[in-house]
């Protein structure tokens, strides 16, 4: 038995024994009181504390059990940290460790230039990969996982019908653990899964449905009419167009943009993105109330006649055989990148959308009312009114997500293990491979590691808290 | 009243009665796509875990659980059933006879001896609705004859572990919440600010230091190791004493002038007046505990009998890394336990954690 477990043992002891013999000797029980007493033997050191130091020694004894266990599993461990960074070995006990003082900083930092991992030595070149992916990983992880959230947020936050239920259901991933949640996306994104399944039949069906004879010119009028509808209904407000029509209008527009290809006269792909950037440009000028905005859905509409006359169809819908890609282990094409961010948008995304629907509703409803009465854009409404007061949850949404995506590993180790190659090779994992899954664990290395983590870590809040100070102090 | 108007309009009397408009359509739309994908992988695990081990070795995508019937044939054994599809349209249930060639030799059910040939593009599997109940009772009764799931196991530590910390952590935060809000006394300030930078010490940046802490304990390789460790949360303290704030301090000193100690005005008067806050602090310490998996994957991987359901399927899906209907299935049995308490207590989870906002 270790010192700590012998001190804990007469700790326990002390308490349970001393604390009955010393509660039956200062009270009276009767029978009918044994659970009274038991909840008496729980606080017997308040108890204690009261009738040694009075009043004044309560609360020092109410915070001693969760200061103990702040103190020796968070605060110890932190000051350890720096210690066992500067020692060697692979010994478990703390002072049997022989000091080496900066040597497993300096293997960390044994690079050429510290930008190309590659170029430093084998736990440099493994910490320092991990280290960029994650802030990759950070950098892409954290807008969109708080675009989509506020996004989820504000339709739900609409008057629609069974709130409680869409909520419900945006928060379920989060109740499932990681390996449930590997277990599940391995199954969907596998080389033969339901994902590759359903990609290659939606690309035969279409394939199939465009050789049909006469599918174009159907496909042709049915866009043109439903262009007309969308454009009419932008249009049809007397002063200023609607935006949500003028959204729908956008979106047909990047189809029939897609469609027609018109870059690909030139010899250039990507028409769909193209029409994808002039529907946004479209939205922005109708939402933002700009003068030109008549003009420009007019204009647009202008546009989408003319690519529908030079649309063909069963060219563009013939995509030739599909080739299920093996989303998690190709290597160098991102994909194994993608699939982790978007796992983990969708198991975290349900918890941040909930504090941002509880920051929406305390916005008053006046304010929008009030808008209403000046005849302010919905856009111009949720620049000037929702954005700033959702600014202090969006605030501690960012610095939550944040933190919580630096330390990304349940999902990583489990789904890609790293892999393919080193491509999704975090800073977490690099840790615990180094100190545990080794035949000869190197603690002082991954230690040296965390205290480097944890110094970026530190940086990336307080830059954050410092952008966002003016914010929210609102 | 136009059917137009009939279908769009949504709440309210004729006059507050917005139409449901263009609006409306994207917002559900948007969510209707949000909740499929969500649901839809999750429900395809559990259809998938129904089906039969050929089906899932072969990647079927159809959504039933089909398998292909088989028949106990004189002399010969059970075999499975084929449909034989003449050029003339006439069906027989035939039984391959050799090996799959071009031309396969077949003989019908009835007549086992009397084999024939026929081309094979002209047979095809007779098939059957079958709920696959293997896959989950052969790795939960061990008879697969290898190393197994052991679901009770897993079952009782995870709610070992789930349990006893959320006890543990509801007291003594309770505790030091109590004592945050409701005394005054030298040091306030400083334990505050100290429980205020524990919310910035990340668990995984003390990852290795915290092992040799456990360690020298003498509780690493325990469940105690998983449960002690995490018990104080920054969180959980400053959410009860928020709401802790908000109760009299009338209540607390009529309680002294009965001459109750301190510890009985706690747990007479503060618990049951802020039951609602400890019950949310309950909600988020479960979903902690039982989720959690890179602190117990360090501290009880070496021994199977300790491992939570976490680390048992992890390890299971490592062991049985081929058979995918084994590894399906205990993946829907490791779902099913929080999905039934999620659906039970959504309403008061999801308005729990959004009146709270933390963590």
């Amino acid at each position: 038995m270790t010192p700590a477990g012998l001190l804990m043992a007469a700790l326990g002891l002390f308490w349970g024994l001393g604390g009955t013999i010393w509660l039956l000797s200062h009270r009276r029980y009767t029978l009918r009181q044994v659970p009274q007493f038991f909840m008496d033997l729980l606080g017997f050191p308040v108890e204690l504390a009261q009738s040694m130091f009075g009043r004044v020694g309560v609360p020092y004894a109410l915070l001693l059990p969760n200061m103990l266990i702040f103190g020796f599993f968070t605060f110890l461990p932190m000051i350890l940290n720096l210690y066992v960074s500067m020692t060697g070995g692979g010994s478990i006990a703390l002072f049997d460790r022989p000091f080496v003082g900066f040597e497993k900083y300096a293997d960390l930092f044994d690079c050429e230039t510290i930008f190309s991992p590659r170029t430093c030595s084998n736990p440099g070149y493994n910490f320092w990969t991990g280290m960029f992916n994650t802030l990759w990983f950070v950098l892409i992880q954290v807008p969109a996982l708080c675009v989509v959230a506020l996004l989820t947020a504000l339709v739900v936050n609409q008057n629609i019908r069974g709130r409680g239920f869409w909520r419900a259901m945006f928060f379920y991933p989060v109740m499932l653990s990681p390996v449930v949640i590997a277990n599940i996306w391995n199954w969907v994104l596998h080389r033969k899964g339901a994902l590759n399944a359903a990609i290659g039949e939606t690309r035969e069906g279409l394939s199939l449905l465009a050789g049909v004879a006469g599918f174009d010119m159907v496909m042709t009028v049915l866009m043109a009419v439903l262009l007309l509808l969308a454009s009419e209904r932008t249009l049809r407000a007397q002063d200023d167009p609607s935006t949500a029509w003028a959204a729908v209008f956008g979106l047909l527009f990047a189809l029939v943009c897609g469609w027609a290809a018109p870059l690909s006269l030139m010899g250039l792909s990507g028409s769909f993105w193209l029409g994808v950037a002039l529907a946004g440009a479209l939205v922005w000028l109708v939402s933002s109330g700009h003068r030109l905005a008549r003009a420009a859905v007019i204009g647009a509409g202008i546009v989408s006649v003319l690519l529908l006359l030079m649309v063909q169809f069963d060219a563009v819908f013939d995509f030739g055989r599909y080739r299920p890609i093996n989303w998690l282990v190709t290597p160098n094409t991102g994909w194994p990148f993608f699939w982790l961010v978007f796992v983990f948008c969708w198991s975290h995304m349900g918890f941040y959308m909930l504090i941002l629907l509880a920051g929406l509703q305390a916005i008053p409803r006046d304010l929008y009312e009030a808008a209403k009465m000046d005849a302010t854009k919905p856009f111009r409404a949720f620049w000037r009114i929702t954005l700033p007061l959702i600014m202090p949850t969006l605030t501690v949404v960012i610095v939550l997500s944040l933190i919580r995506s630096f330390q990304i590993f349940d999902e990583v180790y489990l789904l890609t293990g790293g892999g393919p190659g080193r491509e999704t090779f975090m800073v977490v994992q690099n840790i615990y491979e180094v100190a545990f899954a080794k035949d000869i664990p190197d603690y002082g290395q991954a230690a040296a590691g965390s205290v480097l983590m944890a110094i970026v870590i530190a940086v990336f809040t307080f830059f954050q808290l410092w952008i966002t100070r003016r914010q929210s102090e609102l | 009243m136009s059917i137009a108007t009939f279908l769009t309009r949504t709440r309210g009397n004729r006059d507050t009665a917005q139409p449901f408009g263009v609006q409306d359509f994207l917002a559900y739309g948007y969510l209707v796509l949000g909740v499929l994908i969500i649901l839809v992988p999750v429900l395809w695990t559990f259809f998938s875990s129904i089906k039969s081990e050929v089906a899932v070795d072969s990647f079927d995508t159809r959504v039933l659980p089909m398998a292909q019937v088989e028949a106990e044939i004189d002399g010969v054994g059970p075999k499975p059933v084929w449909i034989h599809t003449a050029p003339d349209g006439t069906r027989t249930e035939v039984f391959k006879a050799g090996p799959t060639r071009m031309m396969t030799e077949v003989a019908r059910l009835a007549a086992p001896e009397d084999v024939y040939e026929v081309p094979r593009d002209e047979l095809a599997p007779k098939e059957e609705v079958r709920v696959a109940v293997e896959n989950y009772l052969d790795p939960l009764l061990k008879r697969n004859g290898q190393e197994n799931f052991h679901f009770a196991t897993y079952l009782y530590n995870s709610v070992f572990v789930t349990v006893a910390a959320t006890l543990i952590t509801l007291l003594i935060n309770a505790m030091a919440a109590f004592a945050l809000s409701k005394y005054r006394f030298p040091g306030r300030l400083t334990f505050t600010l100290l429980i205020v930078a524990t919310l910035l010490i990340p668990a995984s940046i003390i990852l290795v230091s915290l092992f040799f802490v456990v360690w020298s304990f003498g509780i690493f390789g325990s469940l105690w190791g998983v449960i002690i460790p995490a018990a104080a949360t920054p969180t959980g303290v400053f959410l009860l004493r928020q709401y802790m704030l908000t109760i009299p301090d009338e209540l607390l000193e009529a309680a002294r002038m009965d001459a109750a100690s301190e510890w009985r005005i706690f747990w007479r008067i503060i618990i049951p007046l802020s039951l609602p806050a400890l019950s949310v602090l309950a909600i988020l310490s479960v979903i902690w505990r039982w989720n959690d998996f890179l602190w117990p994957l360090i501290v009880l991987i070496s021994d199977p009998n300790k491992h939570t359901l976490q680390l048992g399927l992890t390890q299971f899906a490592g062991e049985f890394n081929s058979d995918f209907h084994y590894i399906l299935a205990m993946t829907v049995v490791t779902l099913i336990p929080i999905t039934l308490v999620f659906v039970w207590l959504q309403r008061f989870i999801t308005t729990g954690i959004a009146t709270t906002g933390l963590k």
